[in-house]
């Protein structure tokens, strides 16, 4: 009994040494700013560590405490953001921007941008992601536009040369490339892997002159024009079935499927990349710009922001971090990992990504991309799409029934929590 | 004399309190105040990012439940698997118990066996399942080597939710196997050496020793069951990634509570929500008292 009350005091003593240690630093003149973000491999957090430790070179007064949130990002930071524990600087994805934009918890950043920061450098579509009533709330770090990948060694197999350059083309060649190897039955490639996801599809919506969301936060997208071009991936999925899910083929991922040589065509975004490079060295592969369909090009545009909380202590530093790190140079040490491209044009065309051909029709599709972001009530609309998406692709009802109740749960919902 | 003994009774209550006090505190700052908080807040509009703000609305947020579609896939999804879960998972423990307390060989080790997935934490056990459930996993393969059907068990809605179920029931059985095997060893060996002589047979044995026995424990079982099945969160969870798909399959009512509560930040209507689960909980378990007590009078 002693013995454990002993034990309890020396614990005691212990922790009140440790923080008043923790005190004591606290009053060194050192400034910390918190710095949040995911990481899609350890590779990337490393990078960033990096050019973090330069930042700190350059700005002795500051320490960047940084810390990596890799499930459920959005909803960690908006529960820390209510309970004020929210860190200074955090990635902001442009698909949740409008809802933190609209609460007024993002610190604008006019006043701080000045002009050797040369703020037109950045790709316009990309910063007016994070643009709200004339006010800059966040600065992309990098973005990533959909692109069609191949299999040169599929291709090569049946006989095709040359990407396709239209949906038509698309659909044929899919037929082509769906092959059954050993005659079991059960089809060993497909000719396209498809993520059946509003995130991916959005585009299509647009396509044929249909709206994802009207001005009122309302979904629109179940009319007939939107509905043409959300055919074109259930008719290759259902009707010639030449396409597939990843779960369809015991993926996980688009580029798992591409890379196990499932599927010999795949929409995926430049992450793709090094995945696939790291994980499947001895595949051949080539990307090309996504098919035109009616003539048109068309594909989906991603993009990350920094932004600051507007309840940061030190604002000055925090702005400081977010320039360093969105910056020529910074963005450079940042973006020649070849995960992501960078957003300012300059670092672009400096690291030749225009001119390599994996990555050149990636950077072609930031001309004519959607940005997925559709305002604040994008998250709800999302829900009921993708559940009736799916059941419309796996044929439990029309494509046109299916989105029209996904439109009207979903406008049910918008109008119930209004 | 009787005031003595009024005052030594109020420094035993004091002394009682006092060694409660810890507990009662702790339960009342994060039991009864949190409780007390939500009922508050489901008849509220809240507004908690940025600005926090509070606006009385009555029960509109009570209205909205019966309007809203998934609410009541959710609630129909809920009670499909308590359903099936429940009596399977009952059943199935009472089999393996009677397995496991027969005289057979190496019962030791099938204990052990068949006790390791309880162990093992929910969300491993699911990731572990997804692996095996995958379209070219070890279960589908398995059914296709003896010329079964196979089923996309993640993916396909019709099957998604009956994954989770064969899943959990696989889990938590053994728990109340061995909740079980603790009760059948309290049952007095002379009873059934009596019905022997008696000439019972084992079935006779069974029905009408060991199970009116067991009734106490089985009624436990259920309620925990139930309890634990309506509160199901975690597979579905982790199986379809936060959404509750696909086409709202895996959707239950707490999952469905947490996205209004996390991903909508809509805290007002998603205490309302978590208070219609409880009260549906709360319904069920005094249906379940009642009857089991009628039996009692027998």
């Amino acid at each position: 009994m002693i013995c454990t009350r002993v034990k309890w005091l020396i614990f005691l003593l212990v922790i009140i040494t440790l923080t008043s240690c923790t005190f004591a630093r606290g009053n060194n003149s050192k400034i910390t700013v918190t710095l949040s973000g995911w990481q899609s491999s350890p590779n990337e957090s490393q990078l960033l560590r990096r050019v973090l430790q330069d930042f700190e070179a350059e700005h002795p007064d500051i320490k960047v405490k940084y810390e990596v949130i890799n499930q459920q990002y959005m909803d960690v930071i908006k529960t820390r953001l209510i309970g004020d524990t929210a860190p200074y600087v955090f990635y902001l994805d442009a698909f949740e921007a409008p809802l933190l934009m609209q609460n007024n918890v993002l610190e604008p950043l006019n006043t701080y941008i000045n002009d050797e920061f040369d703020l037109s450098d950045f790709i316009p579509t990309l910063l007016n992601a994070f643009k709200s009533n004339n006010k800059i709330f966040g600065l992309p770090k990098d973005f990533s536009t959909l692109a069609l990948f191949y299999n040169q060694q599929a291709f090569e197999a049946a006989k095709l040369t040359q990407p396709p350059a239209t949906w038509t083309e698309l659909q044929q060649y899919s037929q082509k490339l769906t092959r059954d190897w050993n005659g079991d039955r059960r089809i060993d490639q497909y000719g396209l892997g498809i993520i059946p996801e509003l995130s991916r599809q959005s585009f299509l919506i647009k396509t044929f002159g249909g709206t994802l969301i009207n001005q009122n936060g309302y979904a629109t997208f179940a009319t007939p024009e939107g509905l043409k071009g959300l055919q074109l991936i259930v008719d290759l999925y259902r009707k010639y079935r030449t396409a597939a899910q990843p779960s369809d083929v015991g993926a996980s991922t688009g580029s798992e499927m591409f890379g196990q040589g499932k599927a010999a065509m795949v929409i995926e975004g430049s992450w793709a990349i090094p995945y696939l490079k790291e994980t499947f060295p001895k595949l051949k592969f080539a990307t090309a710009e996504l098919p035109t369909i009616a003539g048109k090009k068309g594909t989906m545009a991603y993009t990350v922001a920094y932004v600051m909380n507007k309840r940061t202590k030190y604002k000055d530093a925090a702005w400081k971090l977010i320039a360093f790190l969105t910056s020529k140079k910074g963005m450079k040490a940042w973006a020649n990992q070849g995960l992501v491209l960078p957003s300012r044009q300059s670092v672009i065309a400096e690291l030749g990504y225009d001119q390599n051909p994996l990555y050149a029709p990636f950077v072609a599709g930031a001309d004519y991309a959607t940005i997925w972001q559709a305002g604040e009530t994008l998250p709800t609309v999302l829900t009921h799409f993708n559940n009736q998406f799916i059941s419309a692709l796996i044929g439990e009802q029309s494509l046109n029934e299916a989105m029209e109740r996904a439109q009207v749960s979903a406008n049910k919902e918008i109008a119930a929590s209004q | 004399m009787r005031r003595v003994w009024q005052r030594g009774r109020f420094g035993e209550g004091l002394a009682g309190f006092s060694f409660m006090a810890p507990t009662m505190i702790v339960m009342g700052v994060f039991t009864v105040l949190p409780i007390a908080y939500a009922i508050f807040l489901s008849f509220h509009k809240v507004r908690i990012l940025g600005e926090f703000d509070l606006r009385f609305i009555g029960g509109r947020n009570f209205w909205r439940m019966l309007a809203d579609e998934r609410v009541w896939i959710a609630l129909q999804n809920t009670f499909e698997y308590v359903v099936i879960v429940v009596p399977t998972q009952t059943i199935l423990a009472l089999g393996l118990a009677l397995i496991l307390n027969s005289s057979i060989r190496g019962k030791h080790w099938f204990r052990i066996i068949f006790f390791l997935p309880t162990v093992t934490a929910s969300a491993v056990l699911t990731l572990i399942f997804m692996w095996i459930y995958n379209s070219n996993g070890l279960l589908n393969n398995i059914l296709a080597g003896f010329g079964l059907p196979t089923y996309n068990w993640i993916g396909d809605p019709s099957v998604a939710l009956k994954s989770i179920m064969i899943m959990n029931i696989w889990s938590t059985a053994p728990l109340y196997m061995i909740v079980y095997l603790a009760a059948l060893q309290d049952i007095p060996k002379s009873l059934y050496e009596a019905a022997k002589i008696d000439g019972a047979s084992a079935l006779d044995q069974f029905f009408n020793i060991t199970l009116p026995f067991l009734k106490p424990v089985t009624f436990f079982i259920v309620v925990i069951g139930i309890i634990g099945t309506f509160q199901l969160f975690d597979q579905s969870y982790i199986f379809s990634a936060g959404s509750g798909g696909p086409n709202n399959s895996t959707l239950t009512v707490v999952l469905l509570i947490y996205q209004y509560a996390f991903k909508s930040l809509d805290m007002g209507y998603a205490a309302a929500l978590a208070l219609m689960l409880a009260a549906v909980i709360m319904l069920v378990t005094v249906i379940q008292r009642t009857i089991f007590k009628e039996e009692k009078l027998h």
